[in-house]
């Protein structure tokens, strides 16, 4: 069957066809709906798990029971996993492994930009492929398994966001008729890594053998990647060759498409490089100019074969040729070939229009739960002056304008240590740090630990929806519920809280008045507090049709009564209300408000009013 | 045969649907599609842009180069402002023009420009264009959720790409039958608005 599905659609369908047994993930934008794709897939065992590093570790026991398992995450995720993949590296795996590590160039929908090639293969020296195109992206996973038997390492797929993201016609293949049975085998010299001498080795550390193994396996992936049918070269005119990693390869051909044009091009789809390969399409070359995604990663690889090679090409990439952040486009193929004098004319100029668009920042939907808690934190730190350290989730749009409340944003977790650090200064201002309940089970739940073992003296303000809510409303362990749907503990912070013998206080952040108090009282108290702000997600419980989360209370507007002060719009931000210039009043728009009455709580002149 | 398309609007409007209707159809016809969307956080208001080419031949990247839109499906005024340089001069624009204000134009921090100055800057890059309310429609039809398919209705009546009768297939297909009538209806409204 055919189907024009997404490229995260692609990948799934391409480990399932590959007789993946196991699946485990974290959600993250370009990534996430590769797991979802894997659901509800016959005899595969599929799991959000807690963070990324769990996730690989997940899917590592699969592979020491000699079962196929996958690992899905974004750039972040792999940062985050990174120690454990410095170990699997060194260890191997036994049934076929494949990590998908998901870039996102451009950084749409992410805190920062980054290549994980670097980590995956410059620095943790695992093989990883490419793609140009989802379909490809498809049977580079199924070449993945294949080869990670072969050569028992996990193999890495890093898509981009254009190749998860992307849509095409995608054809269903065979599903691979494997019997895969578990079985565990204790094999301590591999799988023990400790600093011991191992007598296999003639007494050499264990680290340091498994380092030499590693090294030497290098010659193995460079072998499969010299016949990879994923790195191929084809010819053009002139000595101006373009090299075309994974996107950059699709972004060359539609430049020539676009210019009607053919250069020599030479398409790579792997890490390590295809030594021979390379070195036979730079032979015939004066320039070469490397396309990728998004480091300059083969660009000095290429610089060094030439370098041993003694072939004096020159090499051109993102190091100082091309634009070294951001996406790529064919736009950016013309300019380069436009640069080198290979394109006649200058740019086309696209008239710029002679107005701008103004800019969407992000804020939470109508309705939201953390606009009540985000408006109640706001009017207390400001009272306070205290200091606000923020994390990842829907509630971080309250860093944006109107509400800038919080004041920093990291990565996952890095809320509640940061606060620590800034309380351990001696400062004189209270400190807070907001975090929601999926980011808390990722790695917040450490950093509260830590603020309770060295006593800091900060207040914790969770947000507790019970989802992942960015990323698309996945369970989490707070969440009482599994990707099967089904009913499992729910985790409860305030166990936590009590746990670690901290006073917890649970709040509804519809009601401002008592969120106010109690995160009043919780900054003044000595010690870590913490103070969760409980509400269902209001867009998920209304997709579902469940119970309503907070009594409506229809507003009613006065303008008479408006004086303009945008207290409203400043402190609480609800899209539903806006101003109107001309008038120096704020109306309410009433195909959007649904009657939450948040704003008639902060309305002091009774303008707005239940 | 080549036909690029470009829909823009904001989180929850329903875009994807539309470019997934569009997707489906020229597979029918038996032409390659390749396409893609950036979401951002679709669910709170974020911009969200669909690419879409449709071709006879291969087609390589999936993001639609500027200048060479053929047809921009605007499901809000500002959105196809920001896209406007991926209009062909020779293309076709179809604007919604209920406007979605942003954060900051609603606390009067910035300024959401004029539907007309939004008009003149798509002129100027082609003349070939239409404004119709799309989103009072749908909500006439019975729910702002259906712009997306009175949009579908236009745009299908502005080129010889598509036929009516072959693109209703495809609704049926993708649209759950409890609100099929209803969309049908509205596709067709959509297809009146450029009428007239
Ligand atoms: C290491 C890492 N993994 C995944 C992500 C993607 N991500 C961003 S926010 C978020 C979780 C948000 O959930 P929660 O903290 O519960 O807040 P909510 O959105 O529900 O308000 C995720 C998974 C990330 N930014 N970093
Ligand atoms: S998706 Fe849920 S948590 Fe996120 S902004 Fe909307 S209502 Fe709030
Ligand atoms: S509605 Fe109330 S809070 Fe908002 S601007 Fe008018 S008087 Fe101020
Ligand atoms: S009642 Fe006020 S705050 Fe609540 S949704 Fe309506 S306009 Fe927004």
């Amino acid at each position: 069957m055919k189907q024009y599905i997404m490229g995260n659609e692609a990948m799934a369908k391409g480990a399932l066809e590959a007789g993946v047994k196991v699946v485990t993930g974290y959600p993250g934008t370009p990534a996430t709906e590769i797991v979802d794709y894997c659901l509800p897939g016959e005899q595969v065992y599929v799991e959000w798990s807690a963070n990324e590093k769990v996730a690989l570790e997940m899917a590592m026991g699969a592979s020491l029971c000699n079962m196929r398992s996958m690992a899905v995450m974004k750039h972040n995720g792999t940062n985050f996993a990174t120690d454990f993949i410095m170990h699997l590296n060194f260890t191997g795996v036994r049934g076929g492994m494949v990590l998908v590590s998901a870039d996102d160039p451009g950084a749409n929908s992410s805190q920062n930009e980054e290549d994980t090639r670097i980590l995956i293969h410059t620095y943790g020296h695992l093989p990883l492929f490419d793609p140009a195109t989802p379909a490809e992206a498809k049977d580079m996973i199924k070449e993945a398994f294949a080869l990670s038997e072969k050569t028992g390492s996990c193999y890495v797929l890093r898509p981009v966001m254009r190749i998860c993201h992307s849509r095409a016609i995608i054809e269903d293949g065979a599903k691979e008729d494997l019997v895969q049975t578990p079985d565990f085998q204790s094999d301590r010299s591999r799988f023990v890594m400790s600093a011991v001498s191992e007598p296999k080795a003639g007494g050499l550390m264990r680290p340091m053998w498994r380092h030499r193994l590693l090294n030497e396996k290098q010659a193995e992936f460079t072998r499969y990647a010299e016949e990879s049918r994923f790195n191929s070269v084809e010819e053009g005119e002139g000595r101006t060759g373009l090299v075309g990693c994974g996107i950059g390869y699709t972004c060359i051909k539609e430049a020539e498409a676009l210019l009607n044009r053919k250069f020599p091009v030479l398409k790579l789809g792997t890490l390590p490089l295809p030594r021979k390969k390379v070195i036979s399409f730079l032979r015939d070359l004066d320039v070469a100019i490397v396309f990728e995604e998004v480091e300059p990663v083969v660009e000095r690889m290429l610089k060094q074969i030439c370098y041993e090679e003694g072939l004096a090409v020159k090499i051109l990439g993102r190091e100082d040729y091309l634009p070294a952040e951001g996406e790529l486009t064919p736009e950016t193929v013309i300019e380069a070939l436009r640069k080198q004098g290979l394109v006649e004319g200058g740019k086309t100029a696209v008239s710029a229009p002679q107005i701008s668009a103004p800019v969407r920042t992000r804020t939470q939907c109508v309705g939201c739960p953390h606009r009540g808690l985000l408006s109640a934190l706001k009017q207390v730190a400001r009272k306070k002056k205290a200091v606000v350290t923020g994390d990842i989730g829907c509630y971080d749009a309250g860093s944006f304008p109107p509400i800038e409340l919080q004041s920093t944003i990291f990565c996952m977790g890095s809320s509640i240590p940061m606060a620590s650090g800034i309380a351990k200064t001696g400062i004189d201002r209270p400190v807070m740090a907001i975090i929601g309940d999926s980011t808390f089970f990722h790695n917040g739940l450490l950093g509260l630990v830590n603020a309770v073992n060295n006593r800091s003296n900060i207040t914790v303000i969770l947000c507790d929806n019970s989802t992942t809510a960015m990323t698309g409303f996945q369970p989490h362990p707070g969440s009482g519920t599994n990707i099967y749907n089904e009913q499992t503990t729910a985790i409860s912070p305030e166990k936590i809280g009590e746990a670690l013998g901290i006073k917890t206080r649970v709040v509804n952040p519809y009601l401002m008045e008592e969120t106010k108090a109690a995160v009043t009282e919780a900054l003044e108290e000595e010690g870590v507090s913490l103070v969760i702000s409980r509400a269902p997600c209001f867009l998920l419980s209304s997709r579902r049709g469940e119970k309503e989360i907070f009594p409506r209370r229809p507003v009613k507007m006065d303008p008479e009564k408006c004086n303009g002060c945008k207290v409203c719009l400043n402190d609480l931000g609800c899209p539903a209300l806006h101003y109107v210039a001309g008038e120096k009043k704020v109306y309410v728009d009433f195909n959007n408000c649904v009657s939450c009455g948040l704003c008639a709580d902060i309305c002091r002149r009774g303008a707005l009013s239940v | 045969m080549n036909l690029n398309i470009i829909i823009c609007g904001v989180g929850g409007q329903g875009n994807l649907l539309a470019s997934v209707a569009i997707a489906n159809y020229a597979m029918k016809k038996g032409f390659n599609v390749v396409g893609t969307e950036t979401i951002g956080a679709a669910q709170r208001g974020g911009s969200v842009v669909s690419h879409l080419r449709i071709s006879d031949g291969p087609i390589y990247a999936s993001t639609v180069p500027d200048g060479t839109a053929d047809i921009l499906l605007g499901f809000e005024p500002v959105e196809a402002l920001r896209h406007i340089k991926k209009l062909n001069p020779e293309g076709i624009y179809i604007i919604n023009v209920e406007k979605v204000p942003t954060v900051l134009c609603n606390m009067g921090l910035d300024q959401y420009p004029d539907l007309e100055q939004i008009m003149a800057a798509l002129q100027d890059v082609s003349s070939h264009g239409y404004a119709i309310n799309a989103a009072e429609k749908a909500r006439e039809l019975g729910g702002a959720i259906m712009t997306n398919v009175v949009l579908l209705g236009a745009l299908s009546s502005v080129s010889d790409f598509f036929d009516r009768d072959e693109f209703i297939e495809v609704l049926k297909k993708i649209i759950s039958p409890k609100v099929l009538e209803k969309n049908l209806k509205a596709f067709e409204e959509g297809r009146a608005l450029i009428a007239s």
